[in-house]
Parts: C-alpha cells; sequence; structure tokens
C-alpha cells in the first residue's frame, strides 16, 4: 500500500467520522448545580464591562484555596495525600467566612426576602457534592463544584446585603 | 426541483431563526432555552472533547467545563460567525486549557513525570470508527493538533496561537502524527 493510497483513504475515513458522540454520564445535573444563582449572561457582560473593582473575598478565598492546594501538593507522595482533608480544610475555611459576613450585616436589611432560603438551596447543593466527594475525593470537577457553590453563597450574602448601587 | 430547493432552504432559514431565538433567550437568562442548547450541542462538544482528550472521564469533565463557561461567554456572542462554529472553538479552547491545568494538577499531586503525563494511554472499547481508535493513540500535542487541523479544519497559524507553540511545530506535530497513523494503519 503506498502513500497516494493512504492520502486518499485517510480523507475518506475523515469525512466519513462522527461528528457526534454521547456521554455515558448525564453531565447536566452537574452544570444545573454549577450554575445555580448565576446572574444571565446578559448581565454578566454588561457587570464585567461596567465593574472592575476588586472582589475581596473573591480574591482572599482563591488565595486560601492556592495555599491550601499547594501547601498539599509539596507535601510527598509517601504521606498519602488525603483528600477528604482538603474537603474538610475548605468546608471550614468557608463556614468561618460565611459566618463572618452574616455578623457582619445582621444590623442591615436584606435586599429580597428569601434570601435566606437561597442560602439553605445552596447548602443543600454543597452537601450533595461533599457526599459525591467522599465517594471520589480527588475528583477535580466536584472540587470546582464545591468551590464554585461557596462563591455563590459568599456573593448571595454580599449582594442581598450591599448592592453594588448601595455603595456607590 | 426548484420547489424541493426552496422547501429545504426554507426548512434552513426556519432552523436558524429558532436557534437565534433560542440563544436570545440564553442571554436572558432562560435556563429551560438553555438545557435544550445543551441537548442540541452535547453530541458535538462531547465528540470533540473525546477526540482531544483521548479520555472518557476527562472528556465529560471537560464537556461540562464547557458548558459552565459558557453560560458565562454566551453573551458575548453576537452572531457574526455560525453558533456551531463559534461554539466548536470555544470548546477547543476550553479543553485545552483544562487539559493543561489538569495534567500540571496531577503532576503535582502524583510528582507525575512530564512524559508520563503527556502520554496518556487512549481507552480501549470506544465505540468511535478505527481512525478515531488510532488519533487517540497518538501522543497528545500530535494528537491534539491533527485533531484541529484534519478534523475541525483550523489552520496551523490558528492553532499555533491555541496552543501557545510556533506555528513550524504545529505543521511538525501535524506531520508527526500522519507519520505514526501512516505506520499504525499498515501503509509502507
Amino acid at each position: 500500500m503506498n502513500k497516494l493510497n493512504f492520502e486518499t483513504d485517510l480523507r475518506e475515513q475523515l469525512e466519513s467520522l462522527n461528528k457526534e458522540k454521547q456521554p455515558d454520564r448525564d453531565l447536566w445535573a452537574g452544570i444545573e448545580i454549577a450554575l445555580t444563582n448565576e446572574d444571565a449572561p446578559n448581565d454578566m457582560a454588561h457587570e464585567v464591562a461596567a465593574n472592575n473593582r476588586p472582589r475581596i473575598y473573591a480574591v482572599a478565598a482563591s488565595i486560601l484555596l492556592v495555599g491550601v492546594l499547594s501547601w498539599n501538593a509539596l507535601k510527598p507522595v509517601s504521606q498519602n495525600f488525603n483528600g477528604t482533608e482538603l474537603i474538610a480544610a475548605l468546608s471550614s475555611q468557608h463556614q468561618q467566612q460565611k459566618n463572618a459576613l452574616l455578623v457582619k450585616f445582621q444590623d442591615q436589611p436584606a435586599l429580597t426576602q428569601n434570601w435566606e432560603s437561597q442560602l439553605g438551596e445552596l447548602d443543600e447543593a454543597a452537601i450533595a457534592i461533599k457526599a459525591a466527594l467522599k465517594q471520589d475525593p480527588n475528583n477535580v470537577a466536584l472540587l470546582k463544584m464545591l468551590q464554585s457553590v461557596h462563591q455563590q453563597q459568599i456573593d448571595l450574602i454580599e449582594r442581598v446585603h450591599a448592592p453594588k448601587w448601595r455603595q456607590l | 426541483m426548484k420547489i424541493e430547493g426552496n422547501v429545504v432552504a426554507a426548512q434552513g432559514a426556519f432552523a436558524e431563526k429558532s436557534e437565534r431565538d433560542l440563544i436570545n433567550a440564553v442571554q436572558q437568562g432562560d435556563k429551560k432555552a438553555y438545557q435544550t442548547l445543551y441537548q442540541t450541542h452535547i453530541g458535538q462538544v462531547y465528540a470533540l472533547c473525546y477526540r482531544l482528550t483521548s479520555d472518557k472521564s476527562l472528556a465529560e469533565d471537560a464537556a461540562q467545563e464547557v458548558f459552565i463557561q459558557l453560560w458565562r461567554k454566551i453573551g458575548n456572542y453576537k452572531g457574526d460567525s455560525k453558533f456551531s462554529t463559534w461554539l466548536h472553538t470555544v470548546t477547543s479552547n476550553i479543553t485545552i486549557s483544562y487539559i493543561r491545568k489538569q495534567r500540571g494538577w496531577l503532576q503535582r499531586m502524583f510528582n507525575i513525570e512530564d512524559s508520563e503525563a503527556m502520554n496518556y494511554s487512549a481507552e480501549q472499547g470506544t465505540d468511535l470508527s478505527d481512525l478515531d481508535g488510532y488519533i487517540a493513540l497518538l501522543p497528545e500535542r500530535a494528537r491534539i493538533v491533527f485533531v484541529l487541523h484534519a478534523i475541525e479544519g483550523y489552520r496551523h497559524e490558528d492553532i499555533a496561537k491555541m496552543m501557545d507553540m510556533a506555528v513550524g511545530s504545529s505543521k511538525a506535530q501535524f506531520h508527526r502524527a500522519k507519520q505514526l497513523l501512516k505506520e499504525w494503519m499498515g501503509y509502507e
């Protein structure tokens, strides 16, 4: 079989390749959880253009997360990196941050009535993700999902108590 | 013949309008519309993620990441190009970045050598074609360049930007991929 045949055969095989393949597991459920409480895409596009103020809590949380991950990454493999410990550290740090914000805003009226139930729904989402992480502690997608839910809780508390128009 | 042609053209225009309406609804924050958009495009997105990663689990995570980030990016889609073309570019960029992050994370956590991390063994039992099986066996960089150039139709200049490499390197990786495929497919 010569080079010409290869080029022709390869082209034919490329043209007949199936452009679609369905994943074995349902990916939508995880996407839906990750997008809970996300603003509408158009609103986000406007907000990104209009709002360049630093988000102190998000930065602090990210720095802390990087710190925790780096600390764990620097440990030699022989010390058996424990994903469960990382999840516990993340949860504990988030709880402290959440409590601090709730105390800070306790005397301030909230902008909406149902923010606590939204916070509760996010708590349930975090519990479900942590349950999944117990089975698969090193799953990066789940860790990111947990981090995203935590961040949404912080954003929610800040948004209902200190909307951006009030800070202007 | 002319009537059939008109019907086909009308169907195409209707499909395009439906997709535009769907995208408009998503941009306004309609999550049901987003689920419909997901169901319409997940097959194409996952196939591309799978070909780029050659790993089922990584492809599933990458496809999930694509649809999470797409929600944040779709507000920037103005309809200048076909949505599927735009979506493929978004998918390719996010998946390449996901592969890089994942490789970095794996290396940090388990101290995997670069050479090992860059040569994930292809999964067995794929239900894709023979050619897909061979593509999955290619080394990472050669595989990504081959998929983007030969299947997705990107120019080497675009691939070089996406992968942060020289245009010559993209061409060299493509040549390497073809040589390996030629050998594995039994050509002299």
